[in-house]
């Protein structure tokens, strides 16, 4: 009715509803219900002013009203493309996208023939990933319209079968799908059909998932080519990597070769090119030499199947190019030459000279480029450590800067920067005597200093300067520094030089993490954040770079700090998840299949984010924690992600690469591969899946509670079956006395927070609170006493704890070198007496009788003296460490003018790094003693 | 030194370096996506030896008639490789695919302050082919030219006469 409606005066409802989407696009959600009423006032039956009510109380926070408005929408049947789009947006917001599929089944069971309709059910399929049911309603897409897209959409669901659905795990499955989709675009391609670039890609996709590389070959070499259109010319190169498949390493040779006397810039060609080399020479030493190779007129009429020819051709192309500075190429490849000639056990001295020359060379010729370091590094591995050293002190002898002299222009302060870098990943910075690293610091700073004055003083805001490196290298060598002496102060005066360049550079993202890095060693929140909210953190970057500091502000006591930053790193994630399975509807609606694959392995990447999931988890606990009343308690979600997490499937997510360093290490690779970083990561989720359990069993807790007298023995069951795992993982977890990882390099992240974790007895404490619960929701007072008594044991070793290690840092010389794990220790104290103030609450609540009753039964005697005495323990270990807290102070002369004298900087850059510290320090104390406050309040209450 | 390579999802968690550099947005993910799955050809990435991005470039295809043509939406280079011809190797890939395309010419906009990048793309036969007003928002707003070399379908090389006077954001198409 409504659809006839929306025929007949299509002009006036459109004029009618044009408000409301313009209030809904600006996010006005109150004025488009408004306009919605109104609208609806003289046109009740407007079923898609109803829809964007319902989206409008939906975006308003309304989710009952919402659904209850979408119910008697689906009960009135049929409605037109713009209501059903509107409901489309609700379910999508609500995120039942199950709900989308039925309602443009309906759709089309009423309207058969309308192809919107069906290709709005197809993308729905899409979105939740049903690929079968993809299929079928793009062959009945394709019946009602014969368009090439709708059929390949068909075949690109049965590929998608055979990869990652029935498939997936099952090859002869996965064979006949693929065999199907083959022939149904040879059913194309024999009626003279196949027309786009994407369907030739689709169906190069499918011969290349069953290793058909021959017929891929042949498909290239034919017709079909010319249809894809930006490679006409590069054919080639797109064979190469089908010809690898085959093995056809001549064919490689020659096109290799080809497209480098083109472009000899092209560094995969060039390692292809190789590889190739390598290869031929196997089978001729093997089979007899080819004959190919005698003398050609030209490059491109023999192959090169021998080091020696190789290294010919890479001299050619030396000789011949036009230099102009900066083409690379064969350069670098004499140094892969010289690997693949070690790897295979030839001796590469014959051929190249000495390596270490090799080294020299490309040094004299690209030092002045800052990407020499990295080039180079990727091939310091083929010398040893003694040579590398070797290395280190020729080039800086080359460069000619001695400590008494200056660079005398900006390419050889560039050169001199490249040869220090270069120095550092050669170990040279290694062993080094603390006066020697002090010695190394002033001399950068004071490089730092006449660079920036020389060469960095008309820049625009946006350039970084030319010798902001000398500054961060500066930095890292006064972390090592610290770890050397076991001293704050270097880590300070780091972050004193380190202010001092984003005063001149403030652009510099190197020096912005850096400093993010050192506030968070010394638990110094405040200036860590200002850091985070000057790099400008955007969208994937939450992920990608978020960890950086959410991993380390809610151990710093910065409640309200943690709770804005965990609330906008969140948005981004909740909103993302959203959105990302549109981002596959865009694959189909282009015709991009061969971006498929990506875009899924991408929206599992982010949607199984550790980070996300911790961010999650770390929002609900501080909410508990700062929860005032037990009743806003019912009624929040305590289940992270839905009770929705793959724990097999979490990720790091987080970026490292992007931190520069000049350790040795990084010549092993990237520091994601290396084994401290995935001990890292096997500790975060132990540690995430520990504090879950806290949340696992409150949310049992509640459950229990809210439960009839029917239903509680199977929630009491959940429950003890929560606490019992809760047991189970901890023992196994804490039986494998997993270390912190190591400190030693800046570039790398702070120790996993299950250490802390561990050491303050959560379990202990928490895990008691809980078999407690479950006691008194079972009438069972035998072991109570017991249990509070264990659990004031437990509570006593961490007030302890936190009175001795604030006293220490009361006494200490050098407040801040253990002030991060000292503080660490204070927060979870108090987040354990919040929680179990909390659970102690839950148990007063469960004990006392149902109000509806008439009989007055009073909670049990011996249940009420037990949670007396609790709530007395609490109170007891809450004043303990209040008054500890009041006590902390961090001492008025902390005074680093000697050093940064030294280092040319003046005491105003200490006074506003300090200031900040100092900050950070007494509004953490402030948070965290208010937070006391409130929970004495509630247990008193 | 270049390994060019299509932009793939996961380099959107590698491309810090690249873009945090303050010239560089980091736009939605949305918009990543639309570009790929509409015009992956145009996406590219320039990697280094030692497998870091250095650089990328996104653009298009769009236009009717004679105003088909290509666009450069974004082009970065990530500060330790400037200087290397990595944006001109960039820039030659997407004009290469506009000309395979049959475009008419391709175009960009560039902020009026940045000089660099309007200094290299004259190098590369770019000419302003007009003023945008305030194209840019900010403290305060920004004009851009909007940037542009004919290619070879435009024999006459009609596509690069340019406008005398500036044009407003609302009028560009």
């Amino acid at each position: 009715m409504a659809s006839k409606l929306h025929v007949q005066d299509n002009s006036v409802v459109e004029r009618r509803l044009r408000p409301i989407y313009e209030w809904l696009d600006s996010g006005n959600n109150k004025k488009a219900l408004q306009e919605c009423d109104k609208v609806l006032k003289k046109t009740p039956n407007l079923l898609c002013a109803k829809a964007l009510k319902a989206l409008s109380i939906l975006r308003m926070g309304r989710e009952s009203e919402c659904m209850s408005i979408l119910d008697s929408l689906i009960e009135d049947g049929s409605g037109d493309d713009a209501t059903l789009q509107a409901m489309t947006l609700c379910y999508r917001e609500l995120q039942q996208q199950e709900q989308i599929c039925t309602l443009y089944e309906n759709a089309v069971k009423i309207d058969p023939v309308n192809e919107e309709f069906h290709t709005q059910l197809f993308m729905s399929y899409v979105r939740i990933g049903d690929f079968k049911l993809q299929q079928q309603s793009a062959l009945n897409l394709y019946k009602l319209k014969p368009k090439n897209p709708y059929y390949c959409w068909a075949v690109m669901s049965v590929v998608q079968q055979a990869t990652r659905g029935s498939g997936e795990f099952d090859s002869s499955k996965r064979n006949v799908l693929l065999s199907l989709a083959e022939r149904m675009i040879d059913k194309l391609i024999s009626e003279n059909k196949l027309e786009a670039e994407q369907e030739v890609q689709l169906y190069l996709m499918i011969l290349e998932l069953q290793n058909k590389f021959e017929d891929a070959l042949q498909v290239l070499n034919g017709p079909l080519a010319e249809k894809i259109v930006c490679m006409c010319s590069s054919a080639n190169f797109y064979k190469l990597p089908y010809l690898t498949k085959l093995r056809k390493w001549s064919d490689i040779n020659l096109i290799c070769k080809g497209i480098l006397i083109e472009s000899m810039d092209r560094w995969d060609i060039w390692k292809k090119y190789i590889i190739s080399v390598f290869e031929l020479m196997k089978v001729n030493v093997n089979e007899h030499p080819e004959e190919n190779h005698t003398n050609g007129e030209s490059d491109l009429e023999y192959i090169d199947d021998t080091p020696e020819k190789a290294h010919e051709f890479i001299c050619r192309l030396v000789e011949n190019g036009d230099d102009n500075g900066y083409l690379r190429g064969p350069y670098l490849a004499r140094f892969e030459l010289c690997s693949k000639l070690i790897l295979h056990g030839i001796d590469s001295n014959d051929l190249l000279g000495d390596t270490m020359q090799l080294f020299i060379e490309y040094f004299r010729k690209f030092g002045h480029k800052s990407c020499c370091v990295s080039d180079l590094r990727i091939y310091l591995y083929l010398l040893d450590g003694e040579r590398r050293i070797e290395l280190a002190n020729r080039l800086i002898k080359d460069v000619g800067i001695s400590s008494t002299s200056v660079p005398q222009s900006e390419q050889q302060m560039q050169r001199h920067l490249c040869s220090l870098q270069l120095s550092r990943l050669c170990s040279n910075h290694r062993n080094l005597s603390s006066d020697h690293l002090a010695a190394l610091v002033t001399a950068f700073s004071l490089h730092y200093q006449h660079g920036y004055q020389t060469y960095g003083l008309n820049l625009l805001f946006t350039d970084q300067g030319p010798s902001d490196p000398y500054a961060i290298l500066a930095a890292h060598i006064l972390y090592d520094l610290a770890e050397l002496t076991q001293s704050s102060k270097p880590i300070i005066t780091a972050l004193v030089l380190l202010d001092n360049l984003l005063k001149n550079s403030p652009c510099c993202f190197n020096a912005k993490l850096l400093s993010i890095r050192l506030f968070h060693t010394i638990g110094a929140g405040i200036g860590a954040h200002q850091m985070y909210d000057i790099l400008d953190i955007k969208h994937l970057q939450m992920d990608s770079l978020g960890y950086s500091h959410c991993a380390r502000l809610p151990t710093t006591g910065l409640l309200t700090l943690t709770a804005t930053l965990l609330d906008s790193t969140l948005k981004f994630f909740s909103s993302n998840y959203k959105d990302s399975s549109d981002h596959l509807t865009f694959c189909y609606k282009y015709g991009s299949f061969i971006k498929l694959d990506d875009f899924m392995d991408f929206r599992e990447k982010l949607n199984n984010s550790f980070h996300y999931t911790m961010v999650a988890v770390d929002r609900i606990i501080l909410n508990i924690v700062q929860c005032v009343s037990i009743d806003s308690l019912y009624n929040t979600n305590i289940l992270p992600k839905d009770n929705n997490i793959e724990w097999e499937k979490l990720r790091d997510n987080h970026d490292l690469s992007v931190y520069i360093s000049w350790d040795p290490e990084r010549i092993e690779g990237v520091a994601e591969d290396s084994q401290e970083i995935k001990n890292l990561f096997t500790q975060n989720v132990q540690f995430l899946k520990l504090r879950t359990h806290i949340l696992w069993s409150l949310s049992a807790s509640i459950n229990i509670i809210k439960s009839h007298e029917s239903t509680k023995n199977s929630c009491i069951d959940t429950l003890k079956g929560v606490v019992k795992d809760w047991a189970d993982i901890y023992y196994k977890i804490s039986s494998t006395k997993s270390v912190p990882i190591k400190q030693n390099l800046v570039t790398l992240p702070l120790p996993s927070r299950l250490h802390s974790h561990l050491n303050c007895r959560y379990f202990e404490i928490l895990g008691q609170l809980f078999n407690l619960f479950v006691n008194i929701a079972v009438e069972d007072t035998t072991n109570c006493s017991t249990i509070v008594t264990d659990v004031e044991n437990n509570f006593k070793c961490l007030t302890n704890e936190v009175v001795e290690g604030v006293e220490q840092q009361n006494q200490s010389s050098d407040c801040y070198w253990k002030r991060r794990s000292v503080l660490e220790t204070v927060v979870n104290a108090v987040e354990i007496i919040s929680l179990s103030a909390t659970i102690c609450l839950l148990c007063n609540d469960l004990a006392k009788p149902p109000q509806n009753k008439k009989s007055k039964k009073k909670v049990d005697a011996t249940t009420k003296c037990v949670l007396n005495n609790l709530a007395s323990v609490i109170k007891n270990e809450l004043n303990t460490v209040d008054s500890c807290l009041e006590s902390w102070t961090l001492p008025d002369k902390f005074d680093l003018s000697d050093r940064l004298a030294l280092l040319n900087l003046s005491a105003n850059g200490q006074n506003s790094v300090l200031d900040n510290i100092v900050n950070s320090h007494t509004t953490a104390v402030k948070e965290l003693r208010t937070l006391l406050k409130a929970k004495l309040k509630t247990l008193s209450g | 030194m270049t390994t060019l390579r299509p932009f793939t999802c996961n380099d959107m968690y590698k491309f810090n370096n690249v873009n945090l550099d303050p010239l560089t947005e980091t736009y939605g993910l949305s918009f990543y996506m639309q570009y790929l799955a509409h015009w992956p050809e145009y996406f590219q990435v320039a990697e280094s030896p030692s497998g870091e991005i250095m650089g990328y470039i996104m653009g298009k295809a769009e236009g009717h008639g004679e105003n088909w043509h290509g666009h450069v939406t974004a082009l970065t280079v990530s500060p330790e490789y400037r200087r290397l011809g990595v944006a001109a190797t960039l820039m030659n890939f997407l004009e290469d695919v506009s000309e395979k395309k049959r475009a008419y010419f391709v175009d960009l906009f560039v902020r009026v302050s940045n000089k660099v990048a309007i200094n290299m793309y004259t190098n590369l036969g770019y000419i302003v082919y007009r003023t945008v007003l305030e194209y840019y928002s900010g403290d305060p707003d920004e004009d851009a030219y909007d940037m542009r070399k004919a290619c070879s379908r435009d024999v006459k090389q009609k596509s690069v006469i340019p406008l005398k006077n500036p044009v407003r954001p609302e009028d560009v198409e």
